[in-house]
């Protein structure tokens, strides 16, 4: 081969080979910055960038938003959902990690200019006066596209042309990875721009032990470096400052809010900068500053040390908007302009904690399944021993009530008897409707059946078979319950709690969890159907709500627990052992609750040291 | 601008363009202008440094140059007395020549050091006081260019040749882009003309220099910045790990700079080469060296002939050396008599090639280990032969071949215990720990995989050396490899194209230290 | 002279066949070390002044070369 020859298949091989990987870069565009629908996966593309991939996602749909929310990750839990109810608009939220205000401005500047704006909100978290004008590592994710910064566009492209191919190969492998959950790749809701917490806002929260087990950098909070740095400051008011003459001069609506900062996280800042960066915001524009109350001592209202948790938002936004329907600490959130700055400042200085009492009650669930003449160690108790319960109770004081009643005190702050109970019956036995209804009446206590919609009236053979069944009650029957207020019927599933045995099939649903080898598709689509069958069943029977559900035998998983939220089952039982913590503003507190497994070994001794801890 | 980097590609690709484009005679200043634009993308506002070196290289060069014009030009017989007339001139310029150079490379490079040796003493004389430090940046390739400029000047001094009258092309000496970041150190002589001389395009010149930039990419970027990564972990902080493992850094850091430095060298070399000049050789397989003189001889070549023809032949042939030369010939008997002046002069010429690697007690200690054993073997090589008559060995056999280079690549081996220790005493200490705590499970209880290589990072490296090594026997015992590889067929040719650049693309420039993208937000 | 020579760079580095070899400096059969401790010789046997513009391989590749220089530089 001549040496002419060589140099030509050598640049031709460099050629091939380069504009393959340039290629294959532009074309799987991990980062969304090419523009192009193909392989598109904006969740991603967020996740990798949410600063250019948000901007690439807004051009091709602005026309579906009217309103932004802007700032760093903390801003993603002020819900939008929320916004576009109070406002009577269509918010998206804009937040990227890590972004300083210039970020938030150069964002802001963009979209004043380029879409049709009504409100611009804007969240500024103290991190704002530490950092202004930065680029942290690594730069591809946090680099500002060049529409905003007026950086050379060829320039910004090129270097994600020629960045690693891993970048793209990754993005491949995590679509075939990709999950209906949130997942490392996939952290943002496309439609909405914020953080998609489906995943870590069905995660059952109470006890405070077990939340500082599972989350220990609470119980034992890093130290941080928190300086404050004027020149952070000074750039940070003066990029607010040119937002709002912007938005005054465009004629948009401008909202300024302070994100809740966790008190372990405050403690490391020097209280004197702090009251000096909130008194000169204030010279720059009003805003509602939520940042440091009895909230931020509350871990269990925040995901992490630096970020607080969606129902918060719920929070903050209900008070800026004077919704008063749902739970929010008096001392949370303050409307701060020049007048008031500075006894604001004052006064939060002394924030401190609600006390336990104020904020959280302790509720004791009980869990029973059949009367009988005769009882068991397991799932059977005798009319005479129930109603021992039941006096025992009414004696010491306990009130029992429905699972509404834990919603109403967790959602809207209302109050609950002293000594709460809630006593559960799992199934929908015939025995609950001749024996325990007319003992719960008795008594004057209420009660939960979780009922099984497919098995309803059952009372001599399982289903369709010939197999023989303990006789449940039929829809009449619980439909007589219901109306005389002593009993909510809840779902226990439709069909999801089969008994193997009787089934004629290799794959009985016993219970909510997924069988093995189906789809995430077909199994949130089956337990979908199953959720409006309980609810179409139970409606008929004249309960009002249809909300509240005891998993068949205690199984859930994380998807599970998700589908169910979806399907506006916010309250549900497991089969855990302990009494329970609820949280006000925290719904949260009402997944997963625990609970006593009653039969005819548990004595009124025992039961009433069960329910002991019970506090409203 | 680094080797690596995309900026430096293009730039070699564009000026190859331009230089075969334009007519032979305006080549050079293709160079030039490559040239500059490398250094001040590189090196910024430092490339005044080099417009001061060629400046003050020009002036004593023509000034030297007319001194050796005149004697030349004077008859026969006033000749002597010419040139007895010019002798003290033209001392003083090549003197103020050297002077100008390596008083403001000691100010840069050395002169913090001094003050930080001077500063006890500053202390008792003058309480209080500080010896003012040197902020100056150090700019980039400085200990290349000047060593290159003023043997430029000392070879007119000699009258070698004429001096150069054009300052630009002068300059290009100076200032030859690839050769900026690590030499090698060339000679007027043997790299101006071929600067200067302008060249038809000739594919095999693209064709050997891309093969052999390939080659040094493969060095560099595969092998070593690969092992450089464990070479950190390890020895950024040495006391956190045992001794066997502090070795496996120190053969780690013997990979990575050899890797480096001669991977370097080919690029530089393979890039010169796409231009049409031959850059002398730096390296000559290190690792196949019998003895210590050997192995300098083989690794950085030209700053050894460097030091051999402007310090080490004028200092043994200096006045004192004569005269020490007699007095130990007048009392010591033998041959060791006739060989303490010469072994001194190596003692001191290595002692330099230890401190030119930089200002620090680990870069005496340097020199100072490599003198001192070239030295003593120079004294004792009597009694080594004595030794080795006794035992009845064989020189021409291989096990004493294989002898000859395992002890040499021992004793380079621990003299880089010194030059990579975060400071002296430290690298006695790593020695210390090597041979009294080794805990040699180290080597094989995974440890080794927690330095931040992966075991398929390992497998890379092992092949990497593995090949590098084989390539270099096979020149070291057989010859060439391209004439080798030119007889096969254009597929397997084509092969010897597409593998590398695939190797380079895989495993070099998709860094070991890649993060993938599944960790920038892991809290929700 | 030539005998006297031989006899130098003999004693200097054994071995060598000096009156074959034609690149003595250029094949490295002889060293930096080797041509100062013959040129000391040279300087002390012949009563020559050899300076460092010298030291180049042209002047040490051969026997015949060697002797050259030294004869110039009697001169």
């Amino acid at each position: 081969m001549s040496s002419k020859k060589w140099f030509a298949l050598f640049v031709a091989t460099v050629v091939v080979l380069g504009a393959g990987v340039l290629g294959f870069n532009w074309l799987v565009d991990p980062y969304g910055v090419f523009h192009h629908k193909t392989l598109s996966w904006p969740s991603y593309e967020m996740t990798l960038n949410p600063r250019a991939a948000k901007m690439t996602y807004i051009e091709d749909h602005h026309q579906e938003y009217d309103s932004y929310l802007l700032g760093c990750s903390s801003t993603s839990s002020f819900p939008v959902e929320a916004l576009n109810e109070y406002l009577d608009a269509d918010f998206y939220n804009m937040i990227m990690y890590g972004a300083d205000m210039l970020d938030v401005e150069q964002e802001a500047v963009w979209l004043l200019e380029n879409a049709e704006v009504k409100n611009l909100v804007i969240n500024v978290y103290l991190d704002n006066a530490k950092d202004y004008d930065t680029l942290p590592d690594p730069a591809l994710s946090y680099a500002m596209p060049p529409a905003t910064t007026g950086e050379n566009a060829a320039a910004f492209l090129a270097k994600y042309l020629f960045m690693d191919p891993r970048h793209s190969l990754d993005k491949l492998t995590a679509m075939a990875q990709d999950t209906y959950l949130t997942q490392t790749f996939d952290v943002f809701n496309t439609q909405t721009g914020a953080y998609d917490k489906i995943v870590r806002d069905a995660e059952p929260i109470g006890n405070m032990d077990e939340y500082l087990e599972a989350y220990p950098v609470f119980a034992n909070y890093p130290q941080a470096s928190n300086d404050i740095h004027e020149d952070a400051v000074t750039g940070t008011l003066d990029s607010l400052a040119r937002i709002r003459d912007l938005c005054a001069e465009k004629g948009v609506n401008f909202l300024v809010l302070c994100a809740p900062v966790y008190a372990d996280y405050m403690d490391y800042f020097d209280w004197d900068q702090v009251s000096d960066f909130y008194t000169r915001l204030a010279q720059v524009t009003p805003y509602w500053d939520f940042s440091y109350s009895s909230v931020s001592f509350e871990p269990r209202y925040f995901y992490d040390e630096t970020h607080f948790r969606n129902c918060v938002g719920e929070m903050a936004l209900a008070r800026v908007f004077g919704d008063d329907s749902i739970y929010i600490p008096e001392d949370f959130g303050v409307y701060v302009t020049t007048d008031n700055v500075q006894e604001h400042v004052a006064k939060m200085a002394q924030a401190a904690p609600l006390a336990e009492e104020d904020y959280t009650a302790q509720v004791p669930v009980l869990m029973y399944h059949h009367l009988d003449q005769e009882g068991n160690d397991d799932i059977v108790i005798t009319p005479q021993l129930f109603e021992e319960h039941m006096a025992a109770l009414a004696q010491a004081g306990y009130t029992a009530v429905f699972p509404d009643e834990l919603a109403a005190y967790v959602n809207e702050g209302k109050a609950l008897p002293d000594k709460p109970v809630v006593i559960t019956f799992d199934d929908g036995y015939l025995s609950n409707y001749e024996y325990a209804w007319p003992i719960l009446q008795k008594y004057g206590m209420k009660a939960t059946i979780f009922v099984i919609g497919s098995t309803m009236g059952d009372t001599e053979h399982y289903k369709d078979t010939d197999y023989p069944i303990t006789p449940h009650f039929s829809a009449q029957q619980g439909a007589e319950m219901v109306a005389s207020g002593v009993i909510s019927l809840q779902s226990h599933t439709y069909d999801m709690h089969q008994w193997g045995p009787y089934e004629d099939t290799d794959q009985p649903r016993e219970n909510i969890l997924p069988l093995e080898g189906e789809s995430e598709e077909d199994y949130r689509e089956s337990l979908s159907a199953d959720c409006q069958a309980i609810r179409q069943v139970l409606g008929e029977t004249g309960e009002e709500s249809v909300h509240v559900m005891a998993y068949p035998g205690g199984y859930f998983d994380t998807l599970s627990q998700v589908t169910l939220l979806e399907n506006g089952f916010d309250i549900t039982f497991t089969t855990q052992v302990g009494c329970n913590t609820l949280i006000k503003g925290h719904p949260q507190s009402l997944l997963g609750l625990h609970r006593y497994n009653m039969n005819q070994s548990v004595t009124v001794e025992q039961l009433l040291e069960w329910v002991s801890p019970a506090r409203g | 601008m680094s080797f690596t980097s995309l900026p430096f590609l293009v730039l070699v690709g564009l000026s190859v363009a331009v230089y075969y484009l334009l007519p032979q005679r305006v080549q050079w200043m293709v160079l030039l202008a490559a040239s500059m634009v490398f250094y001040c993308v590189g090196g910024g506002r430092t490339v005044l440094y080099v417009f001061y070196t060629a400046a003050t290289v020009y002036v004593a060069g023509r000034l030297l140059g007319r001194y050796n014009d005149l004697r030349r030009a004077a008859p026969k017989e006033e000749k002597k007395a010419v040139t007895a007339k010019y002798k003290p001139y033209r001392r003083a310029v090549v003197l103020f020549a050297c002077l100008a150079n390596f008083v403001l490379l000691y100010v840069l490079k050395y002169w913090n050091f001094t003050a930080d040796l001077l500063q006890p003493l500053a202390d008792t004389l003058a309480p209080g006081s500080q010896i003012p430090l040197s902020e100056l940046v150090l700019p980039l390739g400085i200990s290349f260019f000047m060593f290159q400029s003023v043997g430029y000047v000392i070879d007119v001094y000699r009258d070698k040749y004429p001096p150069e009258k054009n300052f630009a092309k002068l300059l290009l000496f100076v200032s030859f882009f690839p050769q900026m970041v690590q030499g090698p150190i060339s000679r007027f002589d043997q790299l101006e003309p071929q600067l200067l001389a302008g060249r038809k395009l000739d594919f095999t010149d693209l064709k050997y220099g891309i093969q052999l930039a390939m080659w040094g990419y493969f060095k560099k970027m595969v092998i070593a910045d690969r092992a450089a990564v464990l070479v950190g972990n390890v020895l950024d902080e040495p006391w956190s790990h045992s001794g066997s493992v502090i070795a496996v850094g120190v053969l780690f850091y013997c990979i990575q700079l050899y890797g480096d430095f001669s991977g370097g060298i080919d690029i530089t070399r393979g890039v010169a080469r796409m231009f049409g000049i031959d850059l002398a050789e730096n390296f000559r397989r290190p690792l196949y060296a019998t003895s210590l003189t050997d192995f300098w001889r083989r690794w950085h070549i030209t700053l050894g002939a460097w030091m051999r023809d402007y310090v080490f032949y004028p200092l043994s042939l200096s006045k004192p050396f004569g005269k020490l030369g007699k007095f130990t010939r007048k009392h010591v008997k033998g041959k060791l008599g006739k060989i303490i002046p010469t072994s001194l002069a190596t003692f001191i010429i290595y002692f330099i090639i230890g401190i030119w690697h930089g200002a620090n007690w680990r870069y005496v200690a340097f020199g100072f280990w490599n003198g001192a054993i070239i030295t003593a073997s120079l004294l004792l090589a009597p009694q080594f032969l004595k030794w080795k008559q006794a035992l009845h060995i064989n020189d021409k056999s291989l096990g004493w071949y294989l002898f000859q280079l395992a002890r040499t690549n021992i004793l380079v081996f621990f003299g880089r215990y010194i030059t990579r220790a975060p400071r002296f005493l430290t690298a006695v200490w790593m020695v210390k720990e090597t041979f009294l705590h080794p805990n040699l499970p180290d080597l094989y209880n995974g440890t080794l995989l927690t330095l931040g290589l992966t075991g398929s990072d390992f497998l890379i490296l092992f092949a990497g050396v593995a090949t590098m090594l084989g390539a270099e026997w096979y020149q070291e015992k057989r010859g060439h490899i391209r004439p080798m590889l030119e007889r096969r067929s254009p597929f397997v040719q084509w092969l010897a194209i597409l593998v590398p650049l695939a190797v380079l693309f895989c495993f070099g420039v998709l860094r070991a230290d890649y993060i993938s993208s599944d960790f920038i937000y892991k809290q929700f | 002279m030539k005998e006297q020579l031989l006899a130098i760079l003999t004693e200097a580095v054994p071995g060598v066949d000096f009156e074959t070899e034609t690149a003595l400096v250029d094949d490295e059969i002889l060293e930096s070390l080797d041509i100062v401790t013959i040129v000391s010789e040279i300087k002390d046997a012949f009563d020559v002044e050899i300076s460092v513009d010298d030291l180049v391989p042209e002047n040490f590749n051969t026997v015949d070369a060697m002797l050259a220089l030294i004869e110039a530089r009697k001169e």
